[in-house]
């Protein structure tokens, strides 16, 4: 929902409305969790992220502009969030390490066989950060193109290509795993 | 805005990026890129086969509920309605007047209407209001200039 249904909903919040708070939280919460929790693999932490990022928003209500979604903005924070925690974490920049070699990828067995899908979340989180985020927010959480790329700050184009780079990785990944059973 | 020039490495593009279903392509080219496939379907099989390989294992991808009481703790930060002056004067109006501002209002009409008809009553008579200045006047010294000085 965006428009003037979300900004009146937004200026409710702000106003003290519970109902209208308890809507913004239940129609936005699930998804700042799922991308916080994709980025740190670790729910005690992605709900620390969720609720700092809900913190904020309180905050930010009264002066909110309606220039994106909420939802977009709410997955902005959350992600910077992550990023912060992930970089006190690994001060390596994932970004910069090569892309795995895809090799010969027989991408039907991969769905074939139980044992190429095992552990799709692990494999999403080696992914480096900057294509988990990008798979994270168009691939499994459904967002435009333009609204993901808002979200993380970069253009239409260092999206795609971050895009199909972790699409690539993830084929090498399964394909490795199948050549290796 | 529709992007109608798709060509066949976009097409390629689009589907090594934002996997097999059109409705996960862009909206502005997902017309002219489904159109373009229609075209030469054995073109992009292959592509195809592998992006929805992959979709399909984006599918099974499953993230734990996040607890019930982080909804708590996030509504319980939410910031409150701000109490108006206008809830402060009512609360001191509910407290002053437990009966509701009727009542004071009817006692001010009735003190008004009293009061008109009172003060009318009396300015009818005339006499005692010009005697009593006259008296007062005369108590300190100045010129009544009545005619009940003469009188006594």
């Amino acid at each position: 929902m965006s428009g003037i249904g979300e900004s009146d909903q937004i200026a409710r919040a702000a106003g003290g409305d519970r109902a209208a708070q308890a809507a913004l939280v239940n129609q936005n919460m699930p998804i700042v969790f799922r991308v916080a929790y994709r980025m740190l693999q670790d729910r005690a932490e992605a709900e620390d992220v969720t609720q700092e990022t809900f913190l904020r928003a309180w905050k930010q209500l009264p002066d909110w502009q309606p220039k994106a979604k909420f939802s977009t903005w709410a997955c902005t924070v959350a992600l910077n969030l992550c990023r912060d925690r992930l970089r006190k974490k690994k001060p390596v920049l994932m970004d910069e390490l090569p892309e795995r070699v895809d090799t010969a990828l027989r991408p039907e067995e991969a769905l074939a066989s139980r044992q190429g899908i095992e552990g799709i979340a692990e494999k999403i989180a080696a992914l480096p950060e900057r294509q988990r985020e990008a798979l994270t927010l168009c691939a499994l959480e459904g967002m435009s193109n333009i609204e993901a790329a808002a979200a993380m700050d970069v253009g239409v184009r260092a999206l795609e290509s971050l895009l199909a780079r972790a699409r690539r990785s993830l084929r090498a990944s399964l394909s490795a795993q199948i050549e290796g059973d | 805005m529709t992007v109608t020039g798709m060509t066949h490495e976009r097409l390629l593009e689009l589907i090594a990026t934002y996997g097999a279903e059109p409705m996960g392509w862009p909206e502005d080219e997902r017309d002219a890129a489904r159109a373009f496939l229609s075209a030469d379907p054995g073109a992009y099989s292959q592509a195809l086969i592998e992006a929805r390989a992959i979709d399909g294992v984006l599918s099974l991808e499953e993230v734990p509920e996040p607890s019930a009481a982080l909804t708590q703790s996030i509504l319980a930060a939410a910031p409150s309605a701000p109490r108006s002056r206008t809830g402060l004067l009512a609360g001191l109006a509910a407290m002053l007047f437990p009966q509701g501002l009727r009542w004071p209002a009817g006692a001010a009409l009735a003190s008004l209407a009293m009061g008109l008809v009172g003060g009318y009553a009396y300015a009818s008579t005339g006499i005692g209001y010009d005697q009593a200045d006259s008296a007062y006047y005369a108590a300190f010294g100045f010129d009544s200039g009545e005619d009940w000085i003469s009188l006594e």
